[in-house]
């Protein structure tokens, strides 16, 4: 799976939508911890301020002066602001330089970007000013910059809260998206095997998603019964064919002997064309028997190492005395060294069927052409020749059991060497297309994988 | 006639095909037949059996033990499996467990008679050197064919033929035989190939004049007719 896909699976969203989710909500609590304890500082301040505020404004001169000295002194913390002015705005005492813009009417203000003097930065802060009865004013402010020391503690505190929360659960968000792509994955793959026609085959039943677990086993108990089905399906045919056998059998016994019975006798013609439709119906038989066993047959079963391109030599040399009495051009191109895992009767009946049938669909003058290769890793073996083809409607049906090319329908032959074929192929992980040659069929048997 | 005193013991459950066969059989052989395999063995011990055909399946036996049982005897008695599991893997599973051929059904009459008939007829000697068979010359060290006074050049595969019908003069060949022991191939063709083998091989045997050696028998096969 690419990390493009992994990004765009529903764990890994899910995962991120989760952090953000954590992370606004707890950035959420926050938020108002940090609005609610401030808010009751400002408040709480206010009250005080305005009272203070009140009671500088009554207090005599001298009184007023030590008082606002002493408070200036024991403020370590710089957090106390006093301004005392004359009539005329002349500041008297205090550390804030000018007198701030403030209507002088003994109610706390909340300012913003307060400056106590020029080269001071801005704060928030909470300012008084109010009217002595001599006309000076008096000017106290509260700085509220403990409030941007919480907020910044608290913001700290949020990362500490919130970064491993969320990096947490976009790790198990992709643990769980490459876990779960992994276990679709291998459903994936079963599916394809089994359309592949490996019937037997069933979904990995451990999903380790326990919802997933329960459509599994649906499933593999609906392929359970689709595999018993089909398989009584085969057995009826099967038993038709292998009930058949005995009084065919039987009845080109009694032919034989009334053959032998009457050896001049006027029905011979007709015993001996009997005999051959017979024979026809035997080999119909017999291949349709073969390709129930191929069937059955298990993978391994027989397979061991050999060569494809020996295996096409070997053939070709095998047909050449029937092309050349047929005045067809049979050749071989083939590539040494495919070693393969494979059956090698089999693989050689598949072979030979396709030459066979190039053969007996390619017209005296013709060329059937036999190659050996392997393209990107993969062994292809290709069959052509330059007769009267495949119509494409008919391709895909040609595999099929009973089915022939229309065009062909005059020649010999049961037509089941290509479904034999077809069957084999599948055994060995291998496809078995057909396409126009144009003139003539192509016929290729492809591994799907490589080796 | 000599073979038809050839004794043979059929083990076949189906009654129907064991009918149809012992038919065959008849004209040629002395035939006895079970459906079972008990008296299989038991045939063979007495000496009533000359050959054995042998159901791969049988309802109460596995033909493979049977004849397990029989060769672990030390009985070399020639035995035909006849199964109706076509895959190869079982023909060389047969073979192996030391039955002499393996006939896969359904199979024509003539195919199964041409299969019993090679088995009645003893081999020549698997080790001459040189098989001889009326007036044709095979020396098997020197690869090299005489017919009378003539030289004759073959190519492998049709020494290979020649000398399968040289140790079979006079007896049935059908096509699948040659397919299976020549070439070693168990499939059938739908196409005349083995004709064609064959009429190369004669083209080269038969001189004008010169009778027909290997015959073509209709519905059945070849033969090697060895002049008298």
């Amino acid at each position: 799976m690419s990390p493009r896909d992994l990004l765009g699976s529903t764990p890994w969203r899910l995962a991120v939508a989760f952090a953000l989710a954590i992370t606004l909500l707890t950035g959420g609590v926050f938020y108002a911890v940090y609005r609610i304890s401030t808010q009751a500082r400002i408040d709480q301040l206010q009250a005080v301020f305005a009272d203070e505020a009140e009671k500088a404004a009554a207090t005599d001169d001298a009184a007023l002066q030590q008082a606002l000295t002493l408070r200036l002194t024991r403020d370590f913390r710089r957090l106390n602001f006093v301004g005392l002015y004359d009539r005329s705005g002349r500041r008297l005492l205090g550390n804030i330089e000018t007198m701030p813009d403030a209507p002088i009417d003994g109610r706390t203000r909340y300012v913003a970007d307060f400056r106590p003097s020029a080269h001071d930065d801005p704060e928030p802060t909470l300012v008084v000013a109010r009217r002595r009865p001599n006309g000076d004013v008096i000017v106290l402010g509260r700085s509220l910059s403990e409030a941007s020391l919480l907020r910044a503690v608290l913001a700290q505190a949020l990362s500490f809260a919130i970064l491993p929360i969320a990096v947490g659960a976009l790790l198990l968000g992709l643990l769980f998206a490459r876990r779960t792509a992994a276990r679709i994955g291998e459903i994936d793959r079963a599916i394809a095997g089994i359309v592949d026609g490996d019937l037997g085959r069933r979904l990995p039943s451990r999903t380790g998603l326990r919802e997933l677990d329960g459509v599994v086993g649906s499933v593999n108990h609906m392929l359970d019964d689709i595999e018993r089905l089909l398989g009584q399906l085969a057995a009826v045919g099967d038993n038709i064919a292998h009930d058949l056998r005995a009084p065919l059998m039987n009845m080109r016994a009694l032919l034989e002997r009334a053959l032998a019975e009457a050896p001049r006798g006027e029905g011979r013609a007709a015993v001996q064309g009997a005999l051959r439709q017979l024979d026809r119906a035997m080999t119909t038989i017999e291949a349709l028997l073969r390709i129930a066993g191929i069937d059955r047959q298990s993978r391994v079963a027989g397979f061991r190492e050999l060569e494809l391109g020996a295996l096409c030599a070997e053939l070709q040399e095998f047909f050449a005395p029937l092309a050349e009495a047929k005045g067809v051009a049979l050749t071989l191109a083939a590539e040494r060294k495919m070693r393969r895992r494979g059956d090698p009767d089999l693989l050689r009946e598949a072979i030979a069927n396709l030459i066979d049938n190039a053969l007996k669909f390619t017209p005296r003058g013709g060329a059937v052409r036999i190659l050996a290769r392997e393209r990107a890793g993969r062994a292809e073996i290709i069959v052509s020749d330059n007769g009267r083809g495949v119509p494409a409607a008919e391709s895909r049906d040609i595999f099929r059991r009973y089915v022939r090319a229309r065009n062909g329908a005059d020649l010999p032959g049961g037509g089941l060497g290509l479904a034999i074929a077809e069957t084999i192929a599948r055994l060995h992980g291998m496809e078995l297309t057909v396409a126009d040659n144009a003139p003539g069929a192509r016929f290729t048997l492809a591994e799907r994988d490589g080796p | 006639m000599e073979p038809k005193r050839t004794a043979i013991y059929l083990c076949e459950d189906e009654r129907e095909l064991a009918r149809a066969l012992i038919g065959a059989l008849e004209p040629r052989y002395r035939v006895s037949w079970s459906p079972n395999g008990e008296g299989a063995l038991e045939a063979v011990r007495a000496g009533e059996a000359e050959i054995l055909i042998l159901d791969r399946k049988l309802q109460d036996a596995d033909g493979m033990e049977i004849l397990a049982a029989l060769r672990d005897g030390g009985a070399r008695t020639p035995v035909l499996m006849i199964s109706g599991l076509g895959a190869v893997d079982d023909r060389v599973a047969g073979l192996r467990a030391g039955g002499d051929d393996y006939l896969v059904k359904p199979f024509a009459m003539p195919e199964f008679l041409a299969r019993v008939d090679a088995l009645a007829r003893r081999l020549p000697v698997e080790g001459a050197a040189l098989l001889r068979a009326g007036t044709l010359e095979l020396d098997l060290i020197g690869r090299k064919l005489r017919r009378g006074d003539r030289g004759i050049e073959l190519l492998p595969r049709e020494f290979k033929l020649l000398e399968y019908f040289m140790r079979r003069p006079g007896q049935v060949v059908t096509r699948k035989m040659l397919l299976e022991e020549v070439w070693g191939y168990c499939f059938n063709t739908e196409t005349n190939v083995v004709d064609v083998h064959i009429r190369n091989l004669r083209v080269k045997l038969d001189a004008p004049g010169e009778p027909k050696l290997i015959v073509n028998l209709r519905g059945q096969g070849f033969r090697l007719d060895v002049p008298a």
